[in-house]
């Protein structure tokens, strides 16, 4: 259960960090013209950007749980399982960015889903950890 | 798809699963994180920052990143996206060989569907 919430946590935090962080983007690459957007005004105009920086805290957060959850499950549960933030990303996408998103990207979005599902059913932990400190069950 | 678009694609690939599976390492010798207490964090927090295997792990992810970045600069999106998202099956790989994981069938099979999902997400 732990596993499950601490991942739920982290893909949540990635898809809205990278939704704030996309729409903060925008927000200011609109009000610049084309040729200046690598322009070092917009980086400094970006870092002066709440939303930015509420992006980024959300997206440290994602790697910091993305991390820990590392330290008792399995990487080839934890990545595959993760990777449900990209399901999240196109939602978001799609409800708060406005952005179009094709058949091809839903049908995408449900091959994760199922590939998701699958990687659950295998149980966070199949792999013996030898000399770590704890025990890795404790779900 | 020209030599160095391959060529940075192969470099993201496995710069990516060599961070992946280096920090899955790093946090597993570190061991198991099972408090909220802030102390007790600040404790964890000290022993990743001072592992060995974390550091290369950043490392590794960081030349990813930049490799990512880098090959934007001449390459589609659509391309590169679904083009890496065979890192999934690269990390499994290094999950099982270098970290002797037990991979079922199913996890095999979950794998698969996501990178493909992904491949298709990004078109």
């Amino acid at each position: 259960m732990r596993t499950a919430i601490v991942i739920s946590a982290a893909v949540l935090a990635q898809a809205a960090g990278n939704t704030l962080v996309s729409k903060a983007m925008k927000t200011i690459g609109g009000m610049s013209a084309s040729s200046d957007i690598l322009s070092p005004l917009l980086l400094v105009e970006a870092m002066g950007n709440p939303m930015i920086w509420t992006g980024t805290g959300l997206l440290i957060l994602f790697f910091i749980l993305f991390t820990a959850s590392l330290s008792w499950a399995d990487l080839s549960y934890v990545l595959p399982a993760s990777s449900f933030g990209y399901v999240l990303n196109v939602a978001f996408a799609r409800h708060f960015l406005d952005e179009p998103v094709s058949p091809a990207r839903w049908s995408g979005a449900l091959l994760i889903f199922l590939g998701v599902a699958l990687v659950a059913r295998s149980g966070k932990m199949k792999t013996a950890v030898p000399a770590t400190p704890k025990s890795p069950e404790g779900q | 798809m020209d030599f160095l678009t391959v060529l940075m694609i192969t470099v993201i690939v496995f710069a990516n699963s060599a961070g992946d599976v280096l920090i899955t390492r790093g946090m597993k010798r570190v061991g198991e994180i099972s408090t909220l207490h802030p102390r007790e964090i600040l404790i964890v927090a000290g022993k990743v920052l001072l592992n060995r295997d974390f550091h290369l792990g950043i490392f590794f992810l960081a030349i990813g990143f930049f490799s990512f970045l880098a090959v934007l600069a001449w390459a589609d999106m659509s391309l590169v996206v679904p083009a890496t998202s065979i890192v999934y099956v690269f990390s499994i790989l290094g999950a099982k060989f270098v970290l002797r994981e037990e991979v079922t069938p199913l996890r095999w099979a979950g794998t698969v569907l996501v990178c493909a999902g992904v491949a298709l997400i990004c078109l």
